[in-house]
């Protein structure tokens, strides 16, 4: 009689006359062996590699623990969105900048390279032959040079080729409110006076009254068929009822505009050439790989789809903006959320450039300043977990409400 | 009522569109206003980067130069290809010495012939083929590259492979000449088809043994100088680095992977755990934690140099992407081939190793082929931790006292040299795609 | 059952390669190099005039000669050498745990170096200091003049201390721009994208060299920093701590003595001075204490010359030279009002 060869899910094989309690064969005590022996290589592993870490750590002298945190940093920072004076600010509010300017340079580089890489993958579906190539040339260039190089080459061959201060692009058109030189750039930026809490709290009222318009049209049209002109009466509500709040209680907002003083550029907000480089090598970098799964995505929806639409009389800008880009964003948001992710971590290559994010300021500046190896690992390499896990989270939300979409 | 006519209605000529060019500009260039306007900001865009980078890297470039200043000198405005020209064995094999060169190049067209096999048709046992070159291609590679003393492991590591190299590429030739494995033809050749199938094993093992005999005793007179890997670098050391690492995220990954999905708790949550950890932290941070903390992590007196630190790093990064690549893979494979496995009395191991593996491998080699191109990539990155990697080595030119300064210029030469490699994988790796999901569809 | 064991067997197994790897005892330094026969010396990142590649994925600069006059002393060879070029956040730790056996690059001497890092610095073999570059047509002839102004500077040194440091003492109210790369931050310096720029006297030597115009550039007076350089070697060696500190002393001694690559062969030979014969050998036995052979000075002075020579070459006017002036700055000798001074060899 040929048995088994396996082992494991043999208990159904009904030629055997009866099963016997075999200690080594049985399922249960082969699971809970298997896991027990993997918990303790893993365990004696994590003890060996602390213990030596102990070890070393006090053979050589280096100090441990996180009083470091409070402890000032004597260095100074070029960019920062918190206060800071160096010699007064600690460890613990240098990484709380890091932190911030890394999510700053990824929050915007999210934002453009999403709008790009849309625009980008619509223009590589093109019926212009020109258009649709050099999209492609586009992308492939973009796609095949490592990350490192292009940020390298936005920093050294574009922003160094700005105008100087003195001859500043006025980026407002005469208006001397944003300006652009090899500094970086700097703009007006506004400063709330004291009623300016009303101007704010009419827009909130205004955000949730157009919530409650659409849904009143959306019923509306779903009972009597009768459209709202929801688009505009939205944005007149949007725009007029804070407007009027502003005015009436007398514009109580103030700008700050940066004006040319001694060597530089003094007030309003200004953005360092480092982070003016990232954000555009990161922008375009993303975007080219956004733009390939925008394709995929619009690709992958049915082509019967499109000529259904153009049957029933929709335009093909509506065709595409109603019934395309609904069907395709199922295929597109999960790449574009992992792209999101990417960016933030690719962020970190601002350490080539100088733009200081949290690994280049903490994990390299801090780091040779104060020693603490191992707590400034584990504490930027936190950070990105907790970001990179808050997206993810984010992805099977989404995902899970597709799934309920469908039928 | 049917009417019928006899002669056939002549084709009608094709429609301007599609056969003047005028007709076809005016299809796919000028079909309404909104292309046209396209059509001539592209064109504007095509120009002016076309004839600015011509000007600045061709008609005004320096090729022959002996320094900088001899750049400036001859053209001012245009690039100073000279400098890269003399760098360009730094760029491919970073500080290796130039006598032993040979040595890399070797290595190099080893890897070809070793692969070679796996793209011709009617060559069988690919799966073998492709197991030799993770695990014995790197022994005869790595002496190759480090050279020095070798060990008896070594030795007999090396004998495998030179066995291997030798008896695969004339199975290889076999195969695509006449169909068969050289097990089979051998057999053939001595004229044992009608023995045993035990007899025939042994005859087969005695001539495996004899060839290792032969091979150990040829190697023994090889002697390599030692090459540090101090001096391995450029495009070289990017190859290496990211060669071990997707050969070592492969196994790595599929344990990984099937942790992830394994019944038991304790094993799936440390899996995830391992893979979310370093899937969600950027390489970057791997490679400062691989050079700070690795040497902590080690016992006193035990060190492990900075090329081992960052080959670990990779790999521990990249088996984690891989896993991850495997899941998707191992969730194509419909359910049914598990129940059927079970069905003919595969255990867990059986199932796994003999029937959805193979298969979801075969779905992940496009992605495998660009998970290759992105380690690549990446793999410039340490140059920030300070190895001279293709991207360290085009930054170095800059410090070099006869070519101080002159850093645009490698910074492109890199662009185009990645571009050319990357560019070729993807279009292989979509390629790949097509062929095999046409064989998929039939 | 076959997998369970192949498991435990690749535990064991592991467990074994770990605990067989521990046996390394405390071996002194110059055992194991000299076991190994080759020095590990650590250099930094390319810097023109201490470390640079050449076209042939050759080292050369000053403090790769050091490395290599080390080199010479242990083994009378200069090319028993790998040098190691580690990036600067791990440059103490590698030398801590004992990748490198030496470190030769641009590290300052300070008090909490020295103490707290496990490290000893030897002898100083260049004496630097911070200073600022600004485009002449600013009209700038003081650091204290450049109020609000912006500098260009390198992230993850010391010198990003200094400036604070500087600005703060001298409410200057200075907007440091922090660069990873010196050729970016020259290049935005070139394009005005700061007021001036800062860093040790000597690297900006070096990048003015390379500038299209270097004479519209001007190094203010002001030293904001003192930046000894010197080699530093694993603490609690104190045979090793000799030996490097004594072939910086050779390099410099030599030079007092007249002792160059060119004439050493004929001064041990023929020379009378009992200074120059007992260092390079030919009466006496210096070599004793630190367990090195008779001629290992005259190794050190013919493999790579004396310090005036290495100056020359890589410092001063020489072909490969960042063209830094030696007359007058501390690192001229002694004898010619610098502070270059080498204990007596006797």
């Amino acid at each position: 009689m040929i048995m088994a060869v396996g082992d494991t899910n043999n208990t159904s094989v009904p030629v055997r006359p009866k099963e016997r309690f075999d200690f080594f064969h049985d399922e249960r005590v082969r699971s809970v062996f298997y896991q027990v022996l993997t918990a303790g290589v893993v365990g004696w592993l994590a003890w060996y590699l602390i213990s030596n870490t102990a070890h070393n750590l006090e053979v050589r002298g280096m100090n441990t623990g996180f009083g470091f945190l409070t402890a000032t940093a004597g260095f100074d920072t070029d960019f920062k969105l918190i206060e800071y004076k160096p010699g007064i600010g600690t460890y613990g509010r240098i990484f709380l900048i890091g932190c911030l300017n890394t999510l700053l340079v990824s929050f915007f580089a999210i934002i453009a390279s999403t709008f790009l890489g849309f625009f980008v993958g619509i223009l590589r579906l093109s019926n212009n032959w020109l258009v649709a190539r050099l999209a492609l040339v586009f992308v492939e260039i973009v796609r095949n040079t490592p990350l490192l190089l292009q940020i390298i080459f936005w920093y050294v061959g574009v922003f160094a080729i700005l105008p100087r201060v003195k001859n500043s692009l006025d980026l407002s058109g005469g208006a001397e409110v944003v300006f652009l030189n090899n500094r970086g750039l700097y703009m007006a930026w506004p400063v709330p006076g004291d009623l300016f809490w009303m101007t704010t709290t009419a827009f909130v009222a205004a955000v949730v009254g157009v919530f409650f318009l659409r849904r009143w049209a959306h019923k509306r049209q779903d009972q009597t068929g009768q459209q709202f002109p929801v688009v505009s009466a939205s944005a007149a509500l949007l725009i007029l009822v804070p407007g009027a709040v502003y005015l009436v209680t007398g514009s109580p907002l103030e700008w700050d505009i940066p004006t040319l003083q001694g060597f530089n550029f003094k007030g309003g907000f200004s953005l360092p050439p480092a982070f003016l480089a990232l954000l555009v090598s990161l922008t375009i970098y993303h975007a080219a790989h956004l733009a390939e799964s925008v394709r995929a995505g619009i690709l992958s929806v049915n082509k019967g789809q499109t000529e259904a639409a153009l049957a029933i009389g929709l335009k093909p800008g509506r065709a595409m903006a109603l019934v395309i880009i609904p069907q395709a964003m199922r295929a597109i948001v999960p790449p574009l959320i992992s792209l999101w992710m990417n960016v933030v971590k690719n962020s970190s290559l601002a350490i080539a450039i100088g733009y200081s994010d949290v690994v280049a300021l903490f994990m390299q500046t801090a780091l040779n300043q104060a020693g603490y190896a191992v707590e400034m690992v584990a504490m930027t390499m936190a950070f990105y977990m907790f970001i990179s896990l808050s997206i993810s989270g984010l992805l099977n939300i989404y995902n899970k409400r597709v799934q309920l979409v469908e039928r | 009522m049917a009417v019928l006519r006899a002669e056939r209605t002549p084709a009608r000529s094709a429609p301007l569109s599609e056969t003047s060019v005028l007709g076809w500009l005016r299809k796919n260039l000028f079909s309404s206003w909104i292309n046209i306007i396209l059509t001539i900001v592209s064109i504007y865009i095509i120009y002016i980067t076309v004839t600015g980078l011509w000007v600045w890297g061709v008609t005004d470039a320096v090729w022959v130069a002996k320094d900088r200043r001899d750049c400036f000198d001859i053209s001012i405005d245009g690039a100073c290809w000279a400098g890269v020209i003399v760098w360009l064995d730094n760029f491919f094999y970073g500080r290796y010495p130039r006598a032993e060169l040979w040595r890399v190049n070797l290595g190099g067209l080893l890897l070809f012939l070793w692969m070679a096999p796996l793209w011709l048709p009617r060559v069988k046992d690919k799966i073998f083929i492709g197991l030799t070159t993770v695990f014995l291609y790197p022994f005869l590679a790595g002496y190759f590259f480090a050279g020095g003393d070798k060990g008896l492991f070594m030795q007999v590591m090396i004998s495998l492979a030179i066995v291997a190299l030798i008896g695969q590429t004339l199975h290889a030739i076999i195969g695509v000449s006449s169909g068969r494995g050289l097990p089979e033809y051998l057999i053939r050749l001595l004229g044992k088809e009608e023995a045993s199938e035990a007899r025939q094993r042994h005859t087969l093992l005695a001539i495996l043994a004899g060839a290792l005999v032969v091979a150990f005793v040829g190697q023994m007179g090889w002697s390599f100088v030692g090459v540090s890997w101090t001096k391995w670098g450029g495009m070289f050391l990017t190859l290496v680095i990211s060669g071990i690492g997707i050969a070592s995220a492969l196994p790595l990954g599929i344990i990984l992977a099937l942790g992830r999905r394994s019944k038991l708790p304790v094993i799936r949550v440390l899996s995830t755990a391992f893979i979310e950890l370093f899937r969600s932290v950027p390489l970057i941070t791997v490679l400062f934690m691989a050079t700070t903390m690795f040497p902590l992590f080690m016992p006193e007196g035990f060190v492990l140099n900075k090329l081992v630190q960052v080959i670990i790093a990779v790999c521990l990064f990249s088996g984690c992407y891989m896993a991850e690549t495997v899941r998707a893979g191992l969730q194509a494979i419909p359910h049914g081939q598990y129940e059927a496995a079970h069905t003919v009395g595969l255990g867990y191991w059986g199932t796994m190793g003999l029937v959805v593996m193979p298969q979801a491998l075969k779905h992940m080699i496009p992605n495998i082929v660009g998970s290759f191109i992105g380690l690549l990539k990446d793999t410039t990155l340490v140059s920030i931790i300070g190895l001279f990697d293709v991207l360290g080595m085009l930054r170095a030119v800059s410090q070099d006292i006869p070519w101080r300064g002159l850093h645009k210029e490698p910074l492109i030469f890199g662009a185009v040299l990645f571009f050319v490699i990357c560019f070729a994988m993807s279009k292989y790796s979509r390629h790949l795609e097509v062929k095999l999901s046409a064989g998929d569809n039939r | 059952m076959k997998f369970t064991r192949l498991l435990t067997l690749a535990a064991s197994a592991f467990a074994l390669i770990v605990a067989g790897s521990v046996g390394a005892s405390a071996q002194s330094t110059l055992e194991i190099v000299k076991k190994r026969g080759l020095l590990r010396c650590q250099v930094g990142p390319p810097a023109p005039g201490f470390y640079n590649l050449d076209a042939n994925g050759e080292w050369y600069g000053s403090d790769v000669s050091i490395c290599q006059a080390v080199a010479a002393a242990i083994f009378g060879d200069k090319t028993k050498l790998e040098i190691q070029s580690v990036s600067s956040q791990v440059r103490f730790t590698a030398l801590a745990n004992g990748e490198s056996d030496l470190l030769s690059r641009t590290a300052t001497w300070t008090l909490l170096r020295d103490t707290q890092l496990g490290l000893d610095f030897t002898a100083i073999n260049f004496y630097d200091g911070q200073g600022f570059v600004v485009p002449k047509d600013t009209g700038i002839k003081s650091a204290l003049e450049l109020k609000g102004a912006t500098v260009c500077v390198l992230t993850g040194t010391t010198t990003e201390l200094n400036l604070a440091d500087f600005s703060r003492v001298n409410n200057l109210d200075i907007s440091p721009v922090t660069f990873e790369d010196t050729n970016v931050r020259n290049d935005t310096y070139l394009a005005g994208g700061c007021d001036a720029m800062t860093n040790d006297k000597s690297s900006l030597a070096a990048s003015m060299a390379a500038f299209p115009n270097p004479g519209d550039h001007l190094v203010l007076p002001e030293t904001i920093s003192k930046e000894p350089l010197a080699p530093a070697v694993r603490q609690g060696d104190a045979q090793w701590f000799d030996i490097v500190k004594w072939t910086v002393y050779v390099l410099i001694g030599a030079e007092e003595l007249g002792i160059t690559q060119a004439n050493v062969d004929d001064m041990r030979a023929n020379a009378t001075n009992p200074s120059v014969r007992r260092i390079l050998g030919a009466e006496g036995n210096l070599n004793e204490g630190l367990g090195l052979s008779k001629d290992w000075a005259y190794n050190i002075i013919k493999a790579v010359g004396n310090y005036g020579e290495i100056y020359e070459a890589y410092m001063g006017g020489g072909k490969l030279g960042i063209g830094i002036d030696r007359a007058g700055s501390a690192n001229a000798l002694w004898t010619q009002g610098g502070l270059m001074y080498s204990p007596p060899f006797r």
